[in-house]
């Protein structure tokens, strides 16, 4: 199921918190709307899910607006999670997947079989205050997929995870994938999210910054990124030849170097100026290449 | 619409077997029925034949405690022949010092009467020599007890003087001597309470009583009748009229209070006309606030626990509000249905007689229901809204509380309903949708309200509950899921308005 936002603006308390932002989840796909916090990213999933309604632009699944077919076909994790501690897991888990259409007796079925593949058919009758946070986190990982939803929509999933709830969590994503599923994930764990994502949205003050697969972002910033640490005044390097772009912070300075140069020569020309105490040659990750995109824009 | 159900089954399900639904469906009637027996055993001591004892103290009147006695005679506790009120004849404990001021005062008395017989009696002889012809021994005679006279009357007088100062001497001792009696038979609660009757006052229509139970001065009513009667006998006496004629004229009137109730009559009973509709009123209050209590809690819980964001993911705004409203209501009807079990099975046991539940007929419970839905949904609106308006749970417990006091305020209303059923306040008071339903429930045993009263009230909370459903949809949809502070009036209005 494709999902596609057109345009989307939203404003809160007078905050404009998403700005004319249009993107498109595929199935299959997984989508990554990566930034820090603050960034509108939960925003735009309420949108989505037609909790809050956009004040411009749609959300269209399929070409259509969520209704309750589509909703019933959607999972969603939200980055504060609960559920009614004082009942059954069974029950609670029935009680859910039933909003989500399935009948009575099949809502049975699927949460007995979900709760045997999670390793949690034991606890099935204790209370969910019984469990611990851990055990309590997995009922609710459980309960987004237990409808087996063609849209999963995760915000902060891997926020306040325990132990292997991470794991499963990485897991059921790439499951997703390699099933034809949609899968929109909200993060600001950049790194976390590259190794997952087809597609990533970087967002700033609720504006795409960049957007695209990770190979096409990446091939758009493939300078090669270096960091220097040194104890002498580093910021004679910024006029090393071949040197794009220089930021210096907390005297280590990152030097991002033009694709076109050869890299040795750069470094031989860092040796020579400054004593260094640490020397790393790095591809820039999607945290540096948000921070610089996120610069990039200031400047322009 | 399915949704709806769902979340309406769930909800009645997860409170009909909560504990704190057992405990208000159960403990109120548990708690009316120990105290209607505590009352009833209460009462039926208080009515164990046992007269009250008054005291009757006498300061300047004589044979006055008799005669009230006499007539209190004819008031006799039911079903006995032993008097309701026996009066004591108090008298002064006297001392022997005031039993010799007592003796001198009576020597002063026969001294004064001596002297006085003796002025009298030189008064008739100088009248006698008076008489007698003209001669010396008559001028002799007259001068000689014109100087007894003379000295008999200041003797007479000094001797009136002394016997008056010792006799009020001894007259305000006595007063003393007698109250301290009667004030020791009060402490010692030998009496409940005494008159003290004084001539003049008595005269006037003036008795003081006294007592040290505030109980005594609300059964003062029979005394005052019978010191009434006495003191009109006493009075047509004076006017020369008989005594039979008195006893005919004064035969009390008596009235038979029935009350018509439609077709249907019976006596007039304070107890069961005012009561059991207030009793009404409070399970009511309970019918409607036990749901709805529920319904707050569970918006706050709900949102607090972050349940609420994913319900909302798998049913919409009307499905989620429609839904816990429902079910909760059906709570409320079960609670109901439960009562009238209840009170059927009380009535099959014998504990309750239906002559005493006079009210409970179709028609008043079909009004009960009507307002108990009317009011439900109404005050479940309200808790809707408030509920997604705030977050902090104290602050919603203020706000569920002042609602609870201000729906059952109409309960300090109820004499002013019994006595006025039809005055304007109580029918402007009516149409109040927050007291509506209680009043109109009271309203409805205890004055028979006009139908277009009905018609106005159900129209007013038909009404207000859609107005309260609207707004607290659009809180719930706009605000619900930014909690962290309670907005203010300026915000909750914008959220009112905005688009969610």
């Amino acid at each position: 199921m494709k999902v596609a936002a057109q345009k989307i603006s939203k404003t809160i308390k007078g905050r404009p918190v998403v700005r004319t932002l249009s993107f498109e989840a595929a199935s299959g796909k997984v989508l990554g709307l990566l930034g820090p916090d603050g960034t509108g990213k939960t925003t735009i999933l309420r949108m989505v899910l037609d909790l809050i309604r956009p004040d411009e632009g749609a959300i269209l699944f399929d070409d259509q607006k969520l209704g309750p077919t589509i909703r019933a076909r959607v999972g969603y994790l939200p980055e504060q999670r609960g559920l009614y501690p004082h009942y059954r897991v069974i029950d609670v888990l029935i009680y859910f997947a039933r909003l989500k259409r399935l009948s009575r007796k099949k809502a049975q079925v699927e949460a007995v079989r979900h709760l045997d593949r999670f390793d949690l058919i034991e606890y099935m009758d204790q209370t969910v205050g019984e469990l611990s946070p851990e055990l309590q986190q997995k009922v609710q990982i459980l309960l987004t997929v237990l409808h087996e939803p063609r849209v999963l929509i995760l915000d902060e999933p891997f926020t306040g995870m325990e132990g292997m709830n991470a794991e499963l969590i990485k897991k059921l994503i790439l499951r997703y994938r390699e099933e034809q599923r949609t899968v929109i994930l909200a993060t600001r764990h950049m790194n976390l999210a590259e190794s997952l994502c087809d597609r990533i949205l970087l967002l700033h003050q609720g504006q795409a910054v960049l957007q695209g697969s990770v190979e096409q972002i990446r091939k758009k910033y493939r300078e090669n990124l270096v960091l220097v640490e040194g104890e002498d005044n580093l910021t004679g390097l910024k006029k090393i030849a071949g040197v794009k772009k220089f930021l210096l912070e907390n005297q280590v300075a990152r030097l991002y170097v033009d694709p076109n140069q050869p890299v040795q020569k750069v470094l031989d020309q860092i040796i020579k100026q400054v004593r260094i105490t640490r020397l790393e040659v790095n591809r820039p990750s999607l945290e540096d290449i948000y921070r610089e995109a996120v610069n990039h824009q200031g400047e322009a | 619409m399915r949704n709806l159900w769902i979340i309406t089954g769930w909800e009645f399900w997860r409170h009909l077997k909560s504990r704190s639904f057992l405990l208000a469906t159960f403990i109120p009637p548990l708690l009316f029925t120990v105290v209607a027996v505590v009352l009833f055993f209460f009462y039926r001591e208080s009515r164990t034949p046992q007269p009250r004892v008054i005291g009757c103290v006498e300061l300047d009147t004589t044979r006055y405690c008799e005669a009230i006695q006499k007539k209190l005679d004819n008031f006799t506790l039911p079903g006995t022949h032993t008097p309701a009120v026996v009066l004591i004849d108090i008298q002064a404990d006297t001392t022997d010092d005031l039993q010799n001021l007592f003796q001198e005062v009576a020597r002063l008395k026969h001294e004064l009467d001596s002297l006085n017989d003796a002025y009298n009696r030189i008064k008739e002889r100088r009248r006698y020599i008076f008489q007698r012809p003209d001669s010396p021994t008559k001028e002799r005679l007259l001068r000689q007890t014109y100087e007894q006279l003379h000295l008999t009357r200041e003797q007479r007088d000094l001797a009136e003087i002394e016997y008056n100062r010792q006799k009020a001497y001894v007259d305000s001792l006595w007063q003393m001597q007698i109250l301290k009696t009667a004030d020791s038979l009060l402490f010692t609660q030998v009496v409940e309470g005494y008159l003290i009757l004084r001539g003049e006052e008595l005269q006037d229509g003036r008795v003081e009583f006294h007592s040290i139970y505030p109980n005594q001065f609300l059964q003062i009513e029979p005394l005052k009748n019978v010191l009434q009667e006495l003191l009109v006998e006493m009075r047509l006496r004076q006017e020369g009229i008989t005594i039979s004629q008195i006893h005919e004229w004064l035969k009390p009137v008596v009235i038979n209070e029935i009350l018509v109730e439609g077709a249907r009559k019976r006596e007039f009973s304070f107890l069961q006309s005012y009561l059991a509709p207030v009793i009404v009123v409070v399970f009511l209050f309970i019918s409607i606030f036990t749901p709805g209590g529920f319904l707050f809690y569970s918006l706050i819980s709900e949102k607090a626990n972050r349940v609420l964001e994913i319900l909302m993911t798998s049913a919409n705004s009307f499905q989620i509000i429609a839904g816990k409203i429902l079910g909760l209501g059906l709570l409320g009807v079960v609670q109901i249905v439960i009562w009238l079990i209840l009170t059927k099975g009380l009535i099959l046991a014998g504990w309750i007689s239906v002559e005493n539940l006079p009210f409970f007929t179709l028609h008043n419970l079909g009004f009960f229901v009507l307002y108990f839905v009317l009011g439900y949904f109404f005050f479940a609106a309200i808790y809707v809204g408030i509920g997604s308006v705030y977050s902090n749970e104290e602050e919603a417990h203020h706000i569920n509380l002042m609602l609870r006091m201000l729906s059952i305020s109409p309960i300090l209303f109820s004499v002013p309903i019994l006595m006025f059923p039809d005055a304007i306040f109580v029918r402007l008071f009516s149409f109040i949708p927050f007291l509506t339903p209680t009043f109109m429930v009271l309203r409805t045993p205890l004055g028979h309200p006009p139908e277009i009263d009905y018609i106005i009230s159900v129209g007013v909370m038909l009404f207000s509950t859609l107005v309260a459903l609207w707004v607290s949809g659009r809180l719930f949809r706009n605000s619900s899921l930014f909690d962290h502070r309670t907005p203010g009036w300026g915000e909750v209005w914008k959220l009112l308005w905005g688009k969610g």
